[in-house]
């Protein structure tokens, strides 16, 4: 019997697929970096000198300006690297899903071809103009 | 029971805008949708118009909006819906006139996938059968159960919002043929379903799943399409 397998360049894997599968592990890459966060601030103490929403906001956005207005002693470990390529991955990651999430949903919505292709470059400078200024912000204040 | 039945009607000639007309009519808790339909249009008002034909759920003919939600007439029971019954036509399909939609567009989004047997390789040497094993036949079982009524497609957000989707029902028959052992197709029609108005566009809204008056899980059947663009597998 002949096999039943189709071969990666027959299997319909184009664009559409790989980002669909992108916008499902980004959504896991998500998670995955806020836990890295929560838990991080955890270890660092900040259940005895941050309250709950100053948690939550390290959390989504690793930044050390985010914990200056708290009770946190010593700021240094909040500095670290790791701190700012976690807050640059959670950054980079958001925007790409997010923004791939407004191109599909108007993907249903316009009709033409060409007015596809116009949304779809907007939403791209979108994205990179959206993620070089967070990166600006994270890696100079 | 008393049932009050507000039925959708729109005849072009005449409407310039849809409205509803209220029936009320003597019924048994066993009575059918299309059982109401049948007896407006004998013995209230003959000019309603709807579809139907076997009445009994097999020939799809009767998909309407039965109190918001998508099934056949005829398989739908008056005890199961209370004494105020609402039928609209199904969405995101123009109306021609009352519960009748034009169902072109959802057949030519069906047409596109090649719901057809496709083996064009030698036939056996016994020149008889194309033989397959029970397991290769239940690998597709649930899709082959598919009576294109449409309850399905008129039920997605991404149809409503463009028709140039394939639409679920179109992606369950080409799950019907992409996993049959015996059709040699795939590949071609994976290629037409992974296309920008395909596979990427369902959203696991999951409401064709709820709407399916075959009880196919097509939510489930799209989802191992997507599958196999990822892993190829066919088995």
């Amino acid at each position: 019997m002949k096999s039943r397998n189709l071969p990666l360049n027959k299997r319909g894997f184009n664009f559409e697929m790989i980002m669909w599968i992108f916008t499902r592990l980004s959504a896991l890459a998500m998670y995955t970096l806020l836990l890295i966060g929560f838990i991080g601030a955890l270890l660092m103490g900040a259940r005895e000198q941050m309250n709950f929403a100053d948690v939550m906001r390290w959390a989504f956005m690793p930044n050390p300006s985010h914990v200056i207005n708290t009770n946190i002693p010593d700021i240094a470990p909040w500095t670290a690297l790791f701190w700012q390529l976690v807050a640059s991955a959670l950054l980079l990651v958001a925007t790409a899903h997010g923004v791939h999430g407004l191109v599909v949903i108007a993907d249903d919505y316009i009709v033409t071809s060409n007015g596809r292709k116009i949304v779809r470059l907007i939403s791209m400078l979108m994205m990179a103009s959206t993620s070089l200024i967070g990166l600006y912000i994270l890696w100079t204040f | 029971m008393n049932v009050t039945l507000k039925v959708f009607r729109y005849n072009p000639d005449v409407d310039k805008k849809w409205h509803y007309d209220t029936f009320n009519i003597e019924a048994q808790p066993t009575d059918r949708v299309l059982d109401l339909l049948e007896y407006v249009k004998g013995y209230l008002d003959g000019t309603l118009t709807f579809r139907r034909s076997c009445a009994h759920g097999v020939c799809g003919s009767d998909a309407m909006r039965i109190n918001g939600k998508n099934s056949l007439a005829c398989k739908t029971l008056v005890r199961d819906l209370g004494e105020k019954i609402t039928v609209d036509p199904i969405l995101g399909l123009p109306v021609k006139k009352d519960l009748i939609v034009d169902m072109e567009p959802f057949f030519d989004n069906y047409k596109k996938v090649l719901p057809w047997f496709i083996n064009d390789s030698p036939l056996p040497a016994d020149g008889k059968e194309r033989l397959q094993s029970p397991e290769q036949r239940e690998r597709f079982d649930d899709s082959t159960k598919c009576i294109l009524c449409a309850c399905c497609t008129t039920s997605c957000p991404s149809f409503w919002a463009s028709d140039d989707y394939l639409g679920p029902a179109a992606l369950v028959a080409a799950h019907r043929f992409i996993f049959d052992s015996r059709d040699e197709a795939a590949a071609e029609r994976i290629e037409i379903i992974a296309e920008t108005h395909g596979l990427a566009r369902c959203h696991t809204a999951f409401n064709c799943t709820m709407a399916c008056p075959r009880d196919i899980q097509v939510t489930k059947a799209i989802g191992e399409l997507k599958m196999l663009t990822i892993t190829g597998k066919l088995e």
